[in-house]
């Protein structure tokens, strides 16, 4: 697409900057004369010679917004001093090895089982989503039924958010809702669209009716038509959504911080705990940890020549 | 008699749809029944974990002691309805959220218009820069806003240096310019990704041909490419106010607005513990998100849905 536009755009830049170098009589963009003549002279119009620059610096400082923090994060994640205008004193990896627990002055139990009792739950609303999220994607992709337009969207639009749903999960399941199980389940819940979306974009880029309706001629059942054809065909798809979804289920806190009793910590309260009262640098490590996590889905997907966290359905 | 006749009608389809699910003998009720079969587990899942627990908060909103959760009453719904606090609540969270989103949607306008439009150095870097913090939940975009803005944040101690203030007074996290970046920071990455596949299918031609015609760029854009971006635009307005609406561990480290999701917060909280208004506030959530989402997306084309 930025073929002959860009050419144009360029030569039209050019010619209005020599305009405006020459001291063009009328000013760029002026009110009376291009409310006459709307559709002429664009060479000089205000937009084609500040557009370009101007919506430039805009993206380059929703960029900066973006990226900044987190790179100020990591870096002084590894500073011994945060007094100054800039944190100094690298490099030391006191505050990985304190909020990993392996500090000499751990104030705090050691972090690992809580990591890992975190990591688990996250697995565990991974594996459930695969169960769930699989099936109901190839519905959608494949057949085409009364009220599938309803199923659609509650399949993919997360409409119970999750603090809400924390707090009616304590209620309801008074025992075990803050159980394992039941973070589980919430996670699974609270993430199930990306899977579905994920699965069903894998879905869609396959010839399902021919490749179920082959299948099924040379005499399988279509039970395992399904779990032996179908699936393995679409395991980028759910090998992608499992990372998603792993990796949003790992830091969800909303739920978690209605949900949790505590004890072992997960992973959000952890990172909750270490923002809320630690260093700043401490917190800096803690928070570090979690982008190490998804810039190494990150890579997993871009393995997998999926797009990243989008879930768009093209 | 009519009304009786269609209703026992209605049921024995219903009981006859049922039976030839379960036991079908044509190939279309096998197909049903496939379709039944790969729905349920999905199904399953939402029923336990979604739809009874918010029956079981529509009941807690109506008991009469919310302790124990016993005996009927509308005294939690009456305290919603009475309290001037609970509309400021409100109103509250609809502005601060609705302005975020019309923020977010406007840069996201900016950012796919530029990625799609020009050939930038880096694109995908950009991209990668703009897709990244979707995964990053809120307490660490609180974080980020700590980071920036701070007592001993980048911008605060830039700010303090060139002007020779304190950065004790000019840090504003905690300040309600800090939640709103915040809040942005949230949106932002969403309204762009929502954005960008609608920009994905804009027709260029019209755009080259408004050009050759004469037209400048911000002519072109207005007339061309903004009526065919259009239904994005909505859509990621309606997607990024529903996922500005549910925003909390950002709210809740900050703590410098009383947006309804901090509002739940203290409602559950030990010092005011107050299940059955908490539950009532939660149902009117609820219900407030489903209806905008479904009333929404209605004007915006099907395809143009993402999370």
């Amino acid at each position: 697409m930025p073929g002959p536009t860009e050419l144009n755009e360029d030569g039209g830049d050019a010619g209005s900057t020599l305009e405006s170098g020459r001291g063009d009589p009328r000013p760029d963009g002026g009110t009376t004369e291009g409310a006459a003549d709307p559709w002429s002279r664009s060479g000089s119009a205000l937009s084609t010679v500040v557009g370009r620059p101007v919506l430039v610096a805009v993206v380059s400082v929703v960029v900066a917004f973006l990226t900044v923090p987190v790179l100020v994060t990591f870096v002084s994640s590894f500073a011994r001093s945060a007094s100054g205008v800039l944190p100094q004193g690298f490099v030391t990896f006191d505050h990985w090895l304190k909020v990993l627990g392996f500090g000499e002055r751990g104030v705090r139990t050691n972090a690992i089982p809580g990591l890992a009792f975190s990591l688990a739950i996250a697995t565990g609303g991974m594996v459930l989503n695969v169960v769930v999220g699989v099936p109901v994607a190839y519905a959608l992709a494949r057949y085409d039924f009364y009220a599938r337009n309803w199923v659609n969207t509650f399949a993919i639009l997360p409409l119970v958010p999750g603090l809400i749903l924390g707090i009616a999960f304590v209620q309801t399941y008074p025992e075990h809702g803050r159980s394992a199980l039941g973070l589980i389940a919430g996670y699974c819940l609270l993430k199930s669209p990306y899977m579905v979306l994920t699965v069903q974009s894998s879905f869609q880029s396959m010839d399902l009716v021919r490749l179920e309706e082959s299948a099924r001629s040379l005499g399988a059942s279509w039970p395992r038509t399904f779990l032996t054809i179908i699936v393995p065909h679409a395991k980028r798809g759910i090998v992608a959504g499992c990372i998603i979804t792993w990796t949003l289920a790992a830091a969800e806190f909303n739920f978690t911080y209605m949900v949790a009793s505590g004890s072992p910590d997960p992973f959000a309260i952890f990172l909750y705990r270490n923002i809320s009262n630690a260093t700043h640098l401490q917190s800096a490590a803690a928070v570090s940890v979690y982008f190490a996590i998804v810039v190494a889905a990150i890579l997993g997907l871009q393995l997998l020549g999926n797009r990243g966290f989008s879930t768009a359905q093209r | 008699m009519s009304v009786r006749e269609s209703a026992s009608a209605s049921v024995r389809r219903a009981a006859t749809l049922a039976s030839t699910t379960v036991r079908p003998t044509t190939e279309r009720e096998r197909e049903r029944r496939r379709i039944a079969v790969l729905c349920l587990p999905f199904f399953a899942l939402a029923l336990v974990a979604g739809f009874v627990p918010l029956a079981m908060l529509a009941r807690i909103s109506l008991v009469e002691d919310p302790i124990w959760i016993e005996g009927w009453s509308l005294g939690a719904w009456e305290t919603l309805a009475t309290t001037a606090e609970y509309r400021w609540v409100a109103w509250n969270t609809l502005w601060f959220v609705g302005l975020a989103t019309g923020v977010s949607v406007a840069l996201g306008v900016a950012v796919a218009h530029v990625l799609e439009k020009y050939d930038l150095p880096g694109e995908r870097l950009v991209v990668a820069a703009v897709s990244f913090p979707i995964a990053l939940p809120g307490i660490i975009v609180a974080y980020l806003i700590i980071v920036l803005l701070g007592r001993q944040g980048l911008v605060t101690n830039a700010v303090a240096v060139a002007t020779g203030g304190a950065p004790l007074d000019l840090a504003t996290a905690t300040a309600i310019t800090g939640l709103f970046l915040g809040y942005v920071y949230s949106l932002l990455p969403r309204a762009t990704m929502v954005l960008r596949g609608t920009y994905a299918e804009v027709n260029t031609q019209a755009e080259e041909a408004a050009r050759t015609l004469g037209a400048s760029r911000w002519q072109t854009f207005y007339h061309v490419t903004l009526p065919e971006v259009r239904p994005g635009i909505v859509a990621a307005a309606i997607l990024t106010f529903r996922s500005g609406l549910a925003i909390f561990g950002t709210v809740l480290i900050l703590q410098s607005h009383r947006v309804v999701t901090l509002q739940i917060h203290h409602e559950t909280s030990v010092g005011s513990y107050n299940p059955d208004v908490a539950a009532a506030i939660g149902i009117v959530y609820v219900v407030f998100i489903v209806a905008f989402t479904f009333v929404g997306l209605r004007f915006v084309d099907d395809d143009a849905v993402e999370i």
